[in-house]
């Protein structure tokens, strides 16, 4: 249905060229047919007027000859009877006459029978109704019928009669039967050539509709392939003009948007290099500096021994500031870099396993570890940029590690068909419920009023979170207040395919059960 | 006494640099700017070069490429950006590692140390791989007699590998063995030397048979002929 749709939508050439045909179709046909009908009538009214006339002139001279000749014996009528019969009948063979001389049946004689039929004419070629009629009514009479002969032969025609009285035999009907053959034929002819006019008429209007639609369609088909270029990115693309018709219009008016359209997105372009190069410029420009001070505030806590208590603290503090700052500075770098669309992802085989247990040995390697990994045993290697990856886990391990308050922390990994999964889950303060989709924004702090931990930046959620989504991945945050969080990771196997499951659901086992008490307890 | 050329534009970067690499026990050489570079180090042919990339004259990676036209000696670049596309050119250009400021000074030192560093293998005997032979004590490679000029960073990359012929490195393996790095997952790094050693020692560049990359995890060292991927 949808594919049938479409082929009419995809041509609009054949749907309007069909339809003009149609239509085309219905007219000839009506014309055709009310041309057909009026000329054979009127070829038949002719050939009826001659008939009527011609067999009443017939008739008459036939009378006529009857009253003149004086008849001794009724051998003398019937011989002069067959006489003017087979002279009349001779007379009218070029035009197809017959002749019947039929006995009027009131009166019967029974000695002499005057009934006589030219040319094998059977005399049930008279229709019943016609000789009724002229039996009634005086004056002549017509009505269409079959011309049969005794040889079976059957011929269309008109048969016209009237009464005729022969001395010494009394009253007879006499018919002249006109074949119509001629006339058949000539509508026939007529016919025919009305069909074949109306055919070729009718693949000349669609032959005409296609090439008219055509010179329309083209251009706009040519303006749809274009515009699909143009959104595909190619926005040099134009349409071209001929002409000042409306075609010509929708041409420039096309390319008036579409060049609108390219020096917009230029300048945007153009906006966003300078945004990257200023990124750039600001990271040069203060990363100097910051090496500088940076080996400078070594140099001086090298020798914090020979400084008084207070001196020696400053230079603790001068370096602990100078880390922060620069972890700053680059989590700023990088967001910036992902508002400039300028983060590029260079994917390899990674074991994400191998990746994470090397995080969790940099970030805590203490011997009383706390956090716990379940993962397969086999190495799950999939495409991504395993310095964005080991990104996420170092900021979503440091956010666990400073928020469980001691309690152990779960790492979780688990693979599908297209995607693996890694959930972080601890057993600290958790968050309420309705913070859950600011967790990522920038410098979002839950309680503004808590103490920064351990001097993080505030970013490191939400450059998580746009690293994953550069995998094409996702990052999910479920959690409670006092129960902990659940941070589930997403990402697919195969850099840059959509993901269709999710192998870990953000909500952790642990929590199904209770849930029906949750509200009461988030009250408290 | 080890001479290192500090090449960077901002005077006080290179004072403090010139500063903390004495403290080290290594003797400095500063210079400003990027066109000066060749006739100083024709003149000093100094141990290491720490080479920054925004020079005025003849940007970083251009000095590093003219330096490796002439002499394999260790180049370090100091990059303030640390983006794969800047790190990867300084690397193409033929430095053996970098640093993205605002670095660590004794991770620095660290690195300086691992670059100047001769390995002195306890057997001097020859290692081979595949049809290479490896001259340790002379520092060299010789494929049917014919030396084959490496840096000594490629040198140690490729002795690393033929040390342990069935081993597969993985590429954080090789970053701490070869780079001396204690914690990265630098892979461009690796990445790069290898394509650049593979220029040099393999007969088939494109169809590697000595340095063999382990899908997902590393690189070990092939044989020649075994097909092995």
């Amino acid at each position: 249905m949808t594919a049938e749709k479409r082929r009419w939508r995809n041509s609009l050439v054949w749907r309007v060229t069909g339809n003009s045909v149609l239509l085309s179709l219905g007219i000839i046909w009506l014309v055709g047919s009310a041309l057909l009908s009026q000329i054979s009538t009127g070829i038949f009214n002719e050939k009826l007027n001659n008939s009527i006339s011609d067999s009443e002139t017939s008739a008459r001279s036939i009378e006529v000859q009857i009253a003149v000749a004086q008849f001794q014996n009724d051998a003398a009528v019937k011989k002069s009877v067959d006489q003017m019969i087979s002279i009349a009948s001779l007379n009218g063979a070029t035009a197809g006459r017959e002749i019947a001389l039929l006995h009027f049946p009131v009166v019967k004689p029974v000695t002499n029978n005057l009934e006589r039929t030219s040319n094998l004419l059977s005399p049930a070629s008279v229709p019943d109704s016609l000789r009724t009629l002229v039996r009634t009514k005086t004056g002549s009479h017509w009505e269409r019928t079959k011309i049969r002969y005794l040889g079976g032969k059957v011929e269309d025609g008109i048969a016209v009669g009237s009464r005729i009285e022969i001395p010494r035999a009394g009253t007879y009907e006499l018919y002249f039967l006109y074949q119509l053959n001629s006339q058949a034929n000539t509508v026939n002819l007529i016919r025919t050539s009305l069909w074949f006019t109306g055919l070729a008429l009718l693949i000349l209007i669609g032959l005409v509709t296609w090439l008219v639609i055509r010179q329309v369609v083209i251009p706009i088909r040519e303006a749809a392939e274009i515009a699909e270029q143009l959104s595909a990115g190619d926005l040099g693309r134009r349409m071209e003009v001929h002409g000042e018709n409306e075609i010509a219009r929708l041409g420039s008016s096309f390319n008036e948007m579409a060049l609108s359209m390219q020096q917009q997105i230029s300048r945007l372009e153009n906006l966003s290099r300078l945004q990257q190069r200023f990124v750039s410029d600001v990271s040069h420009e203060l990363r100097t500096p910051l090496t500088t001070i940076r080996m400078a505030s070594e140099v001086i806590n090298a020798s914090r021994g020979s400084f008084n208590s207070k001196v020696a603290r400053s230079a603790e503090l001068l370096i602990a500031q100078i880390d922060r700052f620069e972890r700053l500075l680059a989590d700023l770098l990088e967001v910036s870099r992902f508002d400039a669309e300028a983060a590029v992802m260079v994917t390899e085989p990674v074991d994400i396993i191998q990746l994470l247990k090397r995080t969790v040995d940099y970030l805590h390697p203490s011997r009383d570890k706390i956090i716990h990994i379940y993962s397969p045993l086999e190495p799950v290697i999939i495409d991504a940029d395993s310095r964005r990856i080991e990104r996420i886990f170092r900021n979503l391990i440091t956010n666990a590690l400073d928020h469980c308050e001691g309690e152990p922390i779960d790492i979780t990994i688990v693979e599908s068909e297209d995607a693996v999964a890694i959930g972080v889950r601890d057993y600290g303060v958790g968050f309420q419920e309705k913070d859950s989709a600011r967790l990522f924004d920038r410098f979002w702090r839950a309680d503004p009023a808590r103490a920064r931990v351990r001097g993080g930046t505030g970013l490191g959620l939400s450059i998580a979170l746009e690293d994953a989504k550069l995998h094409h991945g996702t990052l999910e945050a479920w959690g409670r207040l006092r129960r902990g969080a659940h941070f589930v990771l997403t990402i697919p196997k195969s850099a840059g395919v959509e993901i269709v499951s999710h192998p870990i659901p953000v909500l952790p086992p642990s929590e199904l059960s209770p849930i029906l008490f949750e509200t009461d307890d988030e009250e408290l | 006494m080890t001479l290192i050329m500090v090449v960077d534009d901002d005077q006080d970067l290179a004072e403090m640099l010139g500063i903390v690499l004495t403290g080290a026990g290594f003797e400095v050489d500063l210079v400003n700017r990027g066109d000066e570079v060749m006739d100083l180090f024709r003149a000093q042919t100094p141990d290491l070069v720490l080479l920054d990339v925004m020079l005025p004259g003849i940007n970083g990676n251009e000095v590093a490429r003219l330096i490796r036209e002439e002499s394999m000696v260790p180049i370090v670049m100091l990059t303030a950006k640390g983006d794969t596309h800047d790190v990867v050119l300084g690397l193409e250009a033929g430095a053996d590692d970098y640093m993205v400021k605002p670095f660590n000074p004794s991770e620095l030192v660290a690195r300086i140390k691992t670059r100047l560093r001769r390995v002195i293998s306890e057997t001097a005997g020859g290692l081979k791989i595949g049809d290479i032979a490896i001259d340790q004590l002379a520092h060299s490679i010789m494929r049917e007699g014919k030396v084959i000029p490496l840096t000594r960073l490629e040198f140690d990359l490729l002795v690393a590998l033929a040390k342990e012929p069935g081993r597969v490195f993985t590429r954080e393996a090789l970053l701490n063995e070869v780079w001396g790095y204690r914690h990265a997952t630098d892979t461009r790094l690796v990445n790069v030397h290898v394509q650049r050693l593979r220029s040099k020692v393999e007969t088939d560049p494109e169809n590697p048979e000595l340095i063999v990359t382990v899908r997902g995890v590393g690189y070990k060292a092939g044989v020649p002929g075994s097909k092995e991927q």
